[in-house]
């Protein structure tokens, strides 16, 4: 593969698609601010005289699995039909297919940013130490090959089951919920053992580890992080070959 | 003459399904298989195109014309058959390609040449090339939701044909545009077979495809059914139909 031409490639559509949600709109990327900031406000409201009492610095600590879980999801969630939605480009050229889904990951690591600077706002309004904010491209560059990989296996499955959609709708809010967001787990409960199989749990800790609570985090967890960015990396990557051969066909 | 396009022996196969509906509902109907049935959309195709050769493709609708230059762009594998393309390949099989019509023309421009390969250093050292070829020069910053039909074929052709196509695939691509473009069109695509470009004409304007292409591919239900020179496959086609 031309791997310049597919980042070329993966750019422009990352810069289109996100003029493109942008465009007609009153708020613009405004909305970028104002979406997690309604979102963190209502669950803020909702938990911090009970779950987050037993938490420290339980806005950050909330705002961050927020964000995380929000690029997670969006991502992942356009990548189901994009391909479809797409048909009549997948029919008229051959390019880098990988690229339309790694374009739209890009988009909404554009959006992150916007989050990422309002956490960053938050962080310094709470006292907390700013310089903790360069530790976040290093979780980055876990994270991002994990929600790559999950939507490429989405992505590409989805092509041929049709169901992967409304699948994905129930399994995203069921892993909203195992996901510790706006509550903490305690080590010794019964539903820690899920968290051992749920990779969000190890970027999400991995990044309130070194970002909130300025911790060196565990070895599981480092090592969690590493393994399921590559691992899912790679599945996506084996899934997507295999499967693009006959997405024109289908479509 | 370098041979840039050999084919083989080619097979292209689809599955046409029959019964719509669900899973469900093809399981509790008996029929959780549906009526899937293979069909060859492409039929032993063999053939060599030369560089700098303009090739004409006839035949009805659902003869193969537009699988048949997916095959040579790659788009479709094939099941069957061995196929050399020697050259940087630029397609325009529909109208829009894929164009985004929320995007100004500006940033299709930019966002077109990146899906032909091209790199932002080279689309920039292009950009006015092609706004002026498309002649719509007052619409840079426009909407394409604005634009019509042949405003959008104007845009789409001029990307493609700036994109360094060394194989350049067209299909129904003149069929909206005026008389005046369609010259200008065929005066480039001239000038880039000079280039040693080889071009595919997919059409069912006979009249252009006859006063355009050195060779024509008669192709029928999936197979070659005759090929040559342009009048004499013409005529035998309309003889036919």
């Amino acid at each position: 593969m031309d791997f310049r031409r597919f980042w070329n490639l993966t750019f422009y559509l990352a810069k289109s698609g996100f003029k493109v949600r942008n465009e007609g709109s009153y708020l613009g990327i405004l909305w970028y601010l104002l979406n997690p900031l309604l979102f963190f406000g209502l669950l803020w409201l909702i938990f911090s005289n009970n779950i987050g009492n037993s938490i420290e610095s339980y806005p950050l600590y909330l705002f961050m699995g927020v964000i995380m879980f929000n690029f997670f999801q969006s991502a992942t969630s356009e990548s189901i039909g994009i391909i479809r939605d797409n048909r009549e480009l997948f029919k008229s050229i051959n390019f880098p297919r990988m690229a339309f889904i790694s374009g739209s990951v890009l988009k909404f690591f554009f959006s992150h940013v916007f989050e990422f600077f309002i956490f960053t706002i938050f962080l310094v309004a709470l006292k907390g130490n700013f310089a903790n904010v360069l530790f976040y491209p290093l979780i980055i560059l876990f994270f991002i090959p994990f929600v790559f990989g999950v939507s490429l296996i989405l992505g590409s499955v989805s092509v041929y089951i049709l169901d992967v959609e409304g699948i994905w709708t129930f399994a995203s809010k069921l892993i909203w919920f195992a996901t510790p967001i706006f509550y903490a787990l305690n080590l010794s409960s019964k539903l820690s053992v899920i968290n051992w199989i749920n990779p969000l749990y190890y970027f999400i800790t991995l990044a309130r580890d070194l970002v909130v609570y300025n911790t060196v985090p565990s070895a599981e967890i480092i090592v969690g992080s590493a393994l399921s960015g590559a691992l899912f990396l790679a599945a996506g990557v084996l899934t997507f070959n295999k499967l693009k051969t006959r997405f024109t066909e289908i479509i | 003459m370098m041979e840039r396009i050999i084919l083989d022996n080619v097979k292209k196969k689809f599955k046409r399904e029959v019964s719509s509906g669900s899973f469900l509902y093809k399981l509790f109907s008996g029929n959780s298989k549906g009526n899937n049935k293979d069909f060859l959309v492409l039929n032993n195709i063999s053939l060599k195109i030369k560089e700098g050769e303009l090739v004409g493709i006839i035949g009805n609708n659902g003869s193969g014309k537009s699988s048949l230059l997916r095959v040579i762009a790659g788009i479709y594998e094939t099941e069957d058959g061995e196929i050399m393309r020697n050259g940087n390949i630029i397609s325009l099989i529909n109208l829009g390609f894929g164009l985004q019509l929320n995007l100004s023309m500006k940033d299709n421009i930019y966002l077109g040449c990146a899906l032909f390969g091209l790199k932002r250093k080279e689309t920039k050292k292009r950009f006015n090339d092609i706004v002026n070829f498309s002649e719509l020069n007052g619409f840079v910053n426009t909407r394409l939701y604005q634009f019509s039909n042949g405003m959008l074929q104007r845009l789409a052709f001029a990307i493609a044909i700036h994109c360094n196509p060394e194989i350049l695939l067209l299909d129904e691509v003149f069929d909206v545009g005026d008389n005046e473009f369609k010259k200008k069109s065929s005066d480039k695509i001239h000038k880039l077979i000079g280039d040693k470009c080889t071009v595919i004409l997919v059409s069912h304007d006979l009249e252009l495809i006859e006063k355009q292409c050195d060779r024509v591919i008669w192709l029928d239900q999936g197979r070659i059914k005759m090929q040559g020179n342009p009048k004499e496959v013409i005529r035998k086609y309309i003889s036919e139909y």
